[in-house]
C-alpha cells in the first residue's frame, strides 16, 4: 500500500496549458465531449423525425431545408461528434472484453479512431454534397 | 461471475452494463437502418413512410430511442458527477435532464403511435 498523503497536501497542477494529453486521453475526452454534443442534438433529431413523417408537405419542407448549404455544413459538422462517439465507443467495448488493452495497442487503436472519424466525416460530406 | 457482480452489492455494475447494452442496441439499429435505406432507397414521402410505418420497425425504433435516452441519461449523469461539485446544483441539473429525457420518450411515442 502506498503511504496516504493528506488530501490537502497533494501537489496540484491546475494549469491545463502545461499538460500535454496523451492520445488515449484525447480520444477519451473527445468521446465525452461528443457525447454531450449528441445529447444536446436529441431534440433536433426527434423534431426532424416528426417533421419527416407528419405529412407530405412537411417532408418536402424538411428536404428543402436539408438541401440548403448552411444546413449541409451544419450536418457535416455534427456528423463528426457522431462518428467519433461511435468509433470511440466501439473501441471501449473492445477494451471491455480485453481486446487491444496494452499501452501500445491502445495508442494504435486511438489513432485508428481519430483517422476513421475524420475519414467518415469527409465521406459523409462527399455523399450529401 | 457476471451474475454475481450484478447483485445489489454492486449497483454500479448494472449501470455499467446498461450503458454497454444500450450502446450495442443502438449500433444494431443503425446498421439495420442502413440496410433498410439501401434496400428501399426512399426518395419521397410515401416511400419513407412505408419504410418507417410497419409495426415491427416502429417497435425497433422505439427500442432504439429508449436505448438512446438510457445511454444519454447514464452518460450525462457521469459528466455531472465528475464536474458539478455543488450537490444542490447537480441535483437540479440531473432532475432537469431526467424530465427532459422522459418528455423526449413521450414525444417519440406519440410520433410512432400516429404512424
Amino acid at each position: 500500500m502506498a503511504k496516504k498523503t493528506p488530501i490537502r497536501n497533494r501537489p496540484k497542477n491546475l494549469n491545463l496549458f502545461t499538460i500535454r494529453l496523451p492520445i488515449n486521453a484525447v480520444v477519451s475526452i473527445l468521446h465525452r465531449m461528443s457525447g454531450m454534443v449528441l445529447f444536446l442534438l436529441i431534440p433536433a433529431l426527434i423534431w426532424a423525425l416528426q417533421t419527416s413523417l407528419s405529412s407530405e408537405s412537411s417532408f418536402d419542407r424538411l428536404g428543402a431545408m436539408f438541401r440548403h448549404w448552411t444546413l449541409k455544413l451544419l450536418l457535416i459538422g455534427f456528423s463528426w461528434p457522431f462518428f467519433h462517439h461511435l468509433y470511440a465507443g466501439l473501441r471501449h467495448l473492445g477494451q471491455d472484453v480485453h481486446w487491444m488493452t496494452t499501452l501500445n495497442k491502445a495508442r494504435f487503436s486511438s489513432r485508428i479512431v481519430l483517422v476513421l472519424g475524420a475519414c467518415s466525416m469527409l465521406g459523409f460530406a462527399y455523399y450529401i454534397w | 461471475m457476471l451474475i454475481e457482480l450484478l447483485t445489489k452489492k454492486y449497483p454500479g455494475m448494472r449501470l455499467w452494463l446498461t450503458q454497454r447494452i444500450s450502446a450495442v442496441m443502438m449500433v444494431i439499429y443503425l446498421m439495420l437502418m442502413l440496410i433498410m435505406l439501401a434496400i428501399k432507397q426512399p426518395h419521397d414521402y410515401a416511400s419513407w413512410f412505408d419504410l418507417m410505418s410497419p409495426w415491427w420497425w416502429r417497435l425497433l425504433t422505439l427500442v432504439f430511442f429508449a436505448s438512446l435516452f438510457t445511454h444519454a441519461w447514464l452518460g450525462v449523469r457521469d459528466v455531472f458527477k465528475d464536474y458539478v461539485f455543488n450537490l444542490r446544483l447537480r441535483a437540479v441539473l440531473q432532475v432537469t435532464v431526467d424530465i427532459l429525457l422522459i418528455a423526449y420518450l413521450c414525444w417519440v411515442c406519440i410520433i410512432l403511435w400516429k404512424l
